[in-house]
């Protein structure tokens, strides 16, 4: 298709400009409060988020919310292994909208990020916010934005 | 020579009713489930639900719906 081979021309275009950045996974992995406060921002920034969680690179949940921290686990295992299983590649971002909700899901320097929002979510916003998210958590020392403190653009 | 009345109520019920059509018409397009993977480099791809791939992603977004439930009211 057209917008495939515009697609690959780009990443030819652009692999240079990320040939010499280091890798992200390598840095250390985020401390599980960190990753609870990184869950806590996209809450607050996100208000279609009914759920979310955040996986570091062996599968385990550095941070969910509700109570079924395993579960989110292993359902998202399951829902990269699905994903993965489709064209036999894996993959880097997941959107799945049903009639009950939309699934978001990224990777990204070996971790991963899954939200779960009511329907007619802004795709690019949560896809947006999820993965500067877990840039943050790659990020060394980051912190969460104190309490009522206004963010800049906040009204 | 002017309108009818009752022609002109008519014009304008008839107007209404398309524009609700047009609206649930737009409703239902939008909200067919879909399910679309991205891989690197900038390529996506659609799965039906009636796929097996699709099938599969579209089980599994549920349990994830599932577990996480409601909104919580702020």
């Amino acid at each position: 298709m057209t917008t495939v081979v515009i697609q690959e021309a780009r990443a030819r275009v652009t692999v240079g400009i990320f040939a010499d950045m280091a890798d992200a996974s390598t840095a250390a992995p985020p401390s599980g409060e960190s990753a609870e406060a990184a869950l806590e921002l996209l809450a607050e920034m996100s208000p279609d988020l009914r759920g979310a969680a955040i996986l570091g690179s062996t599968g385990e949940v550095l941070a969910a919310t509700g109570e079924e921290r395993e579960r989110w686990g292993e359902d998202v295992a399951a829902l990269f292994a699905a994903a993965d299983e489709a064209e036999g590649v894996p993959v880097e971002q997941v959107h799945i909208a049903t009639e009950q909700g939309e699934v978001f899901a990224i990777r990204n320097a070996g971790l991963a990020a899954v939200s779960v929002t009511d329907r007619f979510a802004l795709a690019s916003l949560m896809l947006f916010d999820l993965r500067s998210t877990l840039r943050q958590l790659t990020t060394p020392n980051f912190s969460s934005p104190e309490r009522g403190q206004p963010r800049k653009g906040d009204r | 020579m002017p309108a009818k009345p009752h022609r002109i109520l008519l014009d304008r019920v008839s107007v209404y009713a398309d524009e609700a059509a047009a609206f649930m018409r737009r409703r239902r397009v939008a909200r067919r489930p879909f399910a679309r993977l991205y891989y690197p480099h900038g390529r996506s791809a659609d799965h039906a639900q009636d796929s097996r791939a699709g099938a599969e992603l579209f089980v599994a977004a549920g349990r994830l719906i599932e577990v996480a439930g409601k909104k919580q009211k702020r």
